[in-house]
């Protein structure tokens, strides 16, 4: 893919985590940043609350994603409901489109920020998929 | 006791957090394009995320196409589909008085807003010479969809304009200017009271 800069990663990331809430006394990564340093798109998943049709719409762009060479992982929340990735909803239509649940990692708030960002950072560098699949895909 | 500030939202093209959904050839930044980002985050925007019409509708390894192409029935319907499960969100905020402002991808057949890609002889066999396709003014399929939906819901429309990625060249200092005069434009609509007050 000549002149192209994709990074062939995307994360699903919570509302909240996009848009940190704006009382500065509440410590987290800015998990934005990390992502992009770590040359990953986002998915960014709506608040809590009902979303039936966003979530299937989601689900569907997750299914061409995983099904073509990209690097698809979910960051959540720890200790708050379903992670902040509405995952009671959103796993049954992954598999529903027969697409492997991605690996979740869970931030938790509240805590050093530059530890947590760390972390975050370590799970990302971890990550991909088979080098075979990503020969197969990205040339 | 001084009330909280009205929120702001920046409805935000799908691809301006996701570079990964533009069509092959097409990224020119690896994930998140940040000066968009940053310029909104520093002005105390919130960002939705936009679905991208394109890549749920030919996938990721769709080919180039203008807004001709994607201007059909079918596609329409599922952008009307995609507005349909985004505007609940969209919604909420302008009913809860929330300042609403769009940044769509001018240049893009379906996420334009001050310009979109034109050539109506394209089709059939892929094998146009590069950059023959014109920069036109208008919206894009998928701009106008939403902003139709929008309207079918008594909403009024939200302030937009665009990031202009798809517009044969990638100038980023140009659309930087562009686009911190758009959010300043609106910073003195916002505040009317203020030394150099113009028209929205």
């Amino acid at each position: 893919m000549t002149g192209d800069a994709r990074g062939w990663r995307i994360a699903l990331v919570p509302d909240s985590l996009v848009n940190p809430p704006r009382d500065a006394s509440t410590r987290q990564p800015d998990v934005m940043r990390v992502l992009d340093s770590h040359a990953y798109g986002l998915l960014q998943l709506p608040p809590v609350g009902e979303h039936r049709l966003l979530l299937a719409v989601i689900a569907d762009q997750i299914g061409e994603y995983a099904h073509h060479g990209y690097a698809v992982v979910a960051i959540g929340i720890m200790d708050q409901p379903e992670c902040g990735l509405h995952w009671r909803s959103l796993a049954p239509l992954l598999r529903h489109r027969g697409i492997a649940l991605p690996p979740r990692h869970r931030v938790r708030l509240g805590l050093e920020a530059e530890l947590e960002s760390q972390r975050l950072a370590a799970f990302l560098a971890d990550y991909d998929i088979p080098v075979e699949e990503q020969r197969r895909w990205r040339g | 006791m001084v009330p909280p500030a009205p929120s702001k939202v920046a409805l935000i093209a799908h691809c301006l957090l996701n570079q990964n959904a533009k069509v092959c050839e097409g990224a020119r930044y690896p994930g998140v394009v940040s000066p968009v980002v940053d310029a909104l985050r520093s002005r105390g925007y919130e960002l939705l995320q936009l679905p991208c019409p394109e890549l749920a509708f030919a996938g990721t390894r769709r080919w180039w196409a203008v807004y001709e192409q994607y201007d059909t029935p079918a596609y329409r319907a599922h952008c009307r589909r995609l507005a349909q499960a985004i505007a609940p969100r969209i919604d909420a905020h302008l009913r809860a008085g929330a300042e609403v402002i769009l940044i769509g991808l001018d240049g893009s057949p379906s996420t334009g807003v001050r310009f979109t890609s034109s050539k109506p002889d394209w089709g059939g066999r892929p094998n146009r010479p590069q950059d023959d396709w014109d920069i036109v003014p208008g919206r894009g399929v998928w701009i106008e969809e939403l902003e139709a939906e929008l309207a079918r819901r008594g909403l009024p429309p939200v302030p937009a304009t665009g990031w202009a990625l798809d517009m044969g060249r990638c100038d980023e200092t140009g659309a930087s200017r562009d686009l911190a005069e758009f959010l300043d434009r609106r910073e003195r609509v916002a505040r009317p009271d203020g030394d150099d007050p113009v028209s929205p």
